[in-house]
């Protein structure tokens, strides 16, 4: 029977959200190709996870070994490659994540396997599978398709397909032994460094104003922060602003910042890439205020607003002040 | 025939944008604006990546490129901010002066500072009553046991609070027939006793750029400070001008495009009566006028500049690019603020100082007219 | 120390009007600024900056037309010794792997200890060219590099993970990183390194000087092709707010009064 493989994502003991995306899109299209849907689970002492992953795959290929303790893309090119040589999947599905980046293409490569990286959209067509992709940090989507023939790889942008609550799956775990040996590696996991804990916990605020590259310069700055202090907000950021050390890296909200979840988030020059979006998705009301009417964050935010921000912030603060005082 | 920038042309050109839009600061330079400050922290940011004495051979300092080079500076700094860009492009004024006359010692001492953001330098030739017509000069140098004494005043010297030094127009031969044959140009380093900078403001615009009146009493400087021969300091300034006024036009051309650009992008965004202002054909064809005359008035410059490096100096196309990058200056930031409305008319939308910084391209260096008395007489020749 | 670092220049569109051009394909090109793709900016200063601690070489390498020139001179007026253009008409319609196995030919003919590539490019966002050059190569990669230090033979590096954790991994030397933005502040172009590079020449590399044959790179050689380009269904879920500016801003009033973000 035809198979998809699915990478379970873990980290410090915790199944990571995107394996449940991966998981639930790799059944989806398993029914589409009448395949079997089987998840690569690859850790030490992950047996928990196993169970927890049963359900939703008609398989849990488990490899244990004390040198999965961390995720390192070169022992898990070991195995993985071994596994899909000898399993044979139609196709593997991975999360473009920090993890996925960092093995898909190498995997790719070794397997002499067609990839197709960060998918928005993936269907079956024929033998094949049609996909959706972005261009110009999401300015333009791109419709893609495959020129060689399978078995496939393909890596799922995170929070880009939903998980769908499906009827469980008998599931069984298949322990699948560890290729891996002594042999040093090039590449050796020391250890993980937590950010940075900051005066202000943007994870905790109720209201977000949030800011992004379109502010200019760092000597704008003030002009949110003041509408932030107006709201009895805090202020976040997108990355540009940090890398470009505006504002520190505690503020900014994304797969690589905080991901926030405030009852309104107000997004202020920000042209909402999916990694910004991916840490704002979960606010209530999002408000968007942007100069260029195709800015992708107006597909995620509640109300829009498409103006030059340098001119519609004060307008926006005089009248809370005013209407506030009524 | 060739329009096209060379790839280090591109290159430079992009240096300098790329510099500009990284380092100028609206909220700072509205408040350097206001406080009529000299932005010193980019000038020695400026001098540090090569942006200041590009045009200065190697051995001085600089980088051995030509006019067209600095022109192309000039006009990214001024088209990113009118008043820093003209307070960047002015602090080596004069100092070509010193190159072109000077002996390898004065250079060397004086041009190196200036490269490296240790020297501002000045250019001292107008005088309260001596302003277009610089013939006759009331100050006065007087050799005087081995130095040169200097008396006088010198008026609307820019950058007179902060130089290092001044290049100084002096009537060293008062009885000499016509006067401008007895002229010499002397080099007075700031601190010397008896100079006296008085600051002139408040000004129109470029405000970033210190004016001062300069007044000398009994002011002696070695007779070493003497640049190139005696007696030829009038013809020295001519021929400095020919080359200043194409820094000066550039300037013009970078206010002038700055204008445009930001006038463009208000006429895109703002609505009224249902529509984009940039929807009205009022305002289409404001732009197309804009945009020709800064084409027309770029051709000229780069031209100007071109020739020049090509060793074939023309004092009528110098003068045509200034006149006509001046002009435009002024009426692209006029038809910017127009555009604008009554935001145009408020200072934190930047193009009423792109106006008030145009005005003086039209004014220094050699007012419009003089400009057309210049081309004029190279078309006419002497009529007898 | 000697650095290969691979570069792209791309279009920039984060504030331009994007649109879709005849061929359905592309997007219009005209009128747009481009400019060295915002990850390898972080990638050639950190290169520069350790070959001004350590010594050594740095190499530039991008695969383009004539106009990546531009992006290559750029990359040695900030401190690059030499450029490598990959220029042939057979690379026309390479995907990222594709890509890769190009610039894998070009690094293999140039000594180096470190080869960089940006996280991931502006315009395809492939995210993949790095970490599939290494395999190719068969050397270690390290993606996603926000800090690092060079040790003897090997190097010390941080990876940024998601929500801000990070992870410190040894690396065998050579191997290839890539550069997340942040990692250091890029520093301006100054003309004496534009005089510089202006008596240098651009070396180019074509398939024939690099060991491939037409049919491994291009479109023939990639895995995936693109059918065409859409504008994504934007403002879909958002109710645009129009009006005066002091209209809309008495609704924002209305809308935060009404969803809790007035406290
Ligand atoms: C592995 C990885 C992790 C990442 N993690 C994160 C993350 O955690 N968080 C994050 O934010 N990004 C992250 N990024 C970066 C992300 O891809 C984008 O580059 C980034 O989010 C863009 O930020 P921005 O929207 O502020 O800037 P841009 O994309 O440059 O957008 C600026 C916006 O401002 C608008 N604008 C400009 N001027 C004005 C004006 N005057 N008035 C109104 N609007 C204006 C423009 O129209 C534009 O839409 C990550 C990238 C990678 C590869
Ligand atoms: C901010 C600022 C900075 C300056 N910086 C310097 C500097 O660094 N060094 C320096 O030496 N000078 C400097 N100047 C002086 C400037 O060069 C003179 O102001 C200019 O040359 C005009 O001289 P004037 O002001 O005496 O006007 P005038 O010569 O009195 O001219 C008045 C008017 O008469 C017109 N006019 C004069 N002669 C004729 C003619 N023959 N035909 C037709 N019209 C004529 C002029 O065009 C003008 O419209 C500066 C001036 C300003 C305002």
């Amino acid at each position: 029977m035809k198979k998809i493989i699915a990478l379970a994502e873990h980290r410090q003991g915790e199944l990571r959200d995107i394996t449940w995306e991966v998981l639930s899109k790799g059944r989806q299209l398993a029914e589409g190709m009448g395949a079997e849907v089987e998840v690569a689970l690859l850790g030490k002492g992950v047996k928990k996870l196993a169970e927890a992953l049963k359900p939703k795959a008609n398989r849990v290929l488990l490899v244990e070994d004390d040198r999965l303790e961390a995720f390192n893309s070169e022992t898990y090119q070991k195995v993985l490659t071994q596994l899909i040589t000898e399993r044979k999947p139609s196709l593997t599905l991975i999360g473009h994540t920090a993890m996925g980046m960092d093995i898909a293409p190498a995997l790719a490569v070794q397997l002499k396997m067609p990839l197709a990286t960060d998918c928005i959209g993936v269907d079956v067509a024929g033998e094949s599978f049609a996909l959706t992709r972005q261009l110009y940090g999401g300015k333009v989507n791109a419709a893609v398709s495959f020129r060689k023939n399978g078995p496939y790889m393909i890596t799922l942008r995170s929070g880009g397909f939903p998980v769908v609550e499906k009827e469980a799956f008998p599931g069984e775990i298949v322990s699948i032994p560890s290729p891996l040996t002594d042999e040093g590696l090039a590449k050796r996991f020391l250890q993980y460094v937590e950010a940075a804990v900051g005066e202000v916990d943007i994870t905790q605020a109720d209201v977000l104003v949030s800011v992004g590259r379109g502010i200019k310069e760092a000597e704008n700055i003030p002009l949110v922060k003041e509408l932030a202090d107006m709201l009895g907000g805090a202020l976040s950021c997108s990355r540009p602003v940090v890398d470009k050390k505006w504002l520190p890296k505690d503020r900014q909200v994304g797969t690589s910042g905080k991901t926030v979840k405030p009852k309104v988030y107000v997004a202020i020059g920000i042209s909402g890439a999916f990694q910004h979006v991916a840490g704002m998705k979960g606010a209530g009301t999002v408000i968007a205020i942007n100069k260029d009417p195709k800015a992708p964050i107006f597909s995620v935010a509640n109300y829009g607003i498409v103006a030059d921000l340098f001119k519609f912030v004060p307008v926006l603060k005089e009248k809370l002040k005013e209407l506030k005082k009524s | 025939m060739n329009f096209e920038l060379t790839g280090e042309q591109k290159d430079i050109q992009k240096a300098a944008r790329e510099f500009a839009q990284g380092e100028f600061d609206k909220e700072k330079i509205l408040e350097w604006e206001q406080n009529h400050t000299f932005p010193r922290e980019l000038w020695k940011k400026a001098c540090k990546l090569g942006f200041v004495g590009i045009h200065f051979p190697e051995e001085y300092g600089g980088q051995g490129y030509g006019i067209t080079e600095n022109a192309l500076i000039v006009e990214e700094l001024c088209r990113r901010d009118s008043g820093v860009g003209i307070a960047l492009s002015l602090v080596d004024f004069s100092s070509e002066v010193v190159l072109r006359f000077g002996t390898h010692e004065q250079k060397k001492k004086y041009l190196i500072p200036v490269t490296k953001g240790e020297f501002i330098s000045a250019g001292a030739y107008t005088e309260p009553d001596h302003g277009s017509d610089i013939t006759a000069m009331a100050t006065t140098a007087v050799k005087q046991g081995g130095a040169f004494v200097i008396n006088g005043t010198k008026t609307f010297i820019t950058n007179g609070s902060l130089a290092d030094f001044f290049v100084v127009l002096c009537q060293t031969d008062p009885g000499v027939k016509p006067p401008y044959r007895g002229q010499c140009t002397i080099l007075v380093e700031k601190g010397a006793k008896g100079l006296e900078a008085t600051e002139i403001m408040p000004k129109m615009g470029i405000r970033m750029t210190s004016t001062v009146e300069l007044s000398f009493n009994d002011v002696r400087v070695p007779l070493t400070h003497l640049l190139g021969e005696e007696n030829k300091g009038f013809y020295q300034v001519l021929e400095f001008f020919d080359e200043s006024r194409i820094e000066i036009a550039a300037q013009a051309l970078g206010i002038a495009q700055g204008a445009f650009d930001r006038a463009l992008d208000y006429a895109k965004q703002r609505e009224q009566f249902g529509k984009k202002l940039a929807d009205f054909q009022i305002t289409q064809h404001k732009l197309a006028d804009m945009a020709t005359k800064i084409e027309t008035a770029r051709l000229l410059v780069y031209k100007a500049a071109w020739n020049y490096d090509q060793k074939r100096i023309d004092p009528k196309l110098t003068s045509m690019a200034k006149m006509f990058a001046g002009k435009t200056a002024v009426e692209v930031a006029d038809e910017a603020i127009q555009i604008f409305g009554g935001y145009g008319y408020i200072t934190e939308y930047e193009v009423e100082r792109f106006y008030r910084d145009a005005k003086i391209t039209e004014i220094y260096e050699g007012t419009k007219e003089i400009q057309k008395n210049t081309i004029a007489s190279a078309l006419i020749g002497k009529l007898n | 120390m000697n650095i290969i670092v691979c570069v792209k220049r791309v279009p920039e569109t984060a504030d331009a009007d994007v649109v879709i051009d005849k061929s359905g394909k592309d997007i219009e090109r005209s009128g747009l600024v481009f400019d060295l793709n915002e990850w390898d900016n972080y990638a050639i200063e950190e290169a520069i900056m350790l070959k001004e601690k350590m010594g050594g070489t740095v190499t530039v390498i991008s695969m383009g037309g004539e106009d990546s020139n531009e992006s290559l001179r750029k990359c040695m007026a900030m401190g690059a010794d030499d450029a490598v253009r990959l220029t042939d008409p057979a690379f026309v319609g390479s995907d990222g792997f594709a890509t890769a196995k190009a610039l894998a030919e070009a690094v293999r003919k140039i000594p180096h200890d470190l080869v960089f590539a940006g996280v991931q490019a502006e315009d395809d966002g492939f995210g993949q060219v790095g970490v599939a050059l290494a395999e190719i190569l068969g050397i270690p990669h390290v993606s996603l590099v926000n800090s690092l230090e060079v040790q003897e033979k090997k190097m010390k590096v941080h990876r940024e993970l998601e929500g801000g954790l990070e992870e410190v991994v040894e690396v065998d030397l050579p191997a290839v990183l890539t550069i997340q933005t942040g990692i250091n502040q890029p520093r301006y172009v100054s003309i004496m390194g534009i005089r510089k590079v202006a008596k240098k020449e651009i070396k180019t590399f074509g398939v024939s000087d690099l060991n491939l044959k037409p049919e491994d790179v291009g479109l023939s050689g990639s895995y995936i092709q693109l059918e065409k380009i859409f504008l994504p269904p934007v403002g879909e879920g958002a109710q645009m707010l129009e009006g005066k500016p002091e209209d809309i801003a008495s609704k924002v009033f209305d809308i935060l009064k009404d969803k809790g973000g007035l406290t």
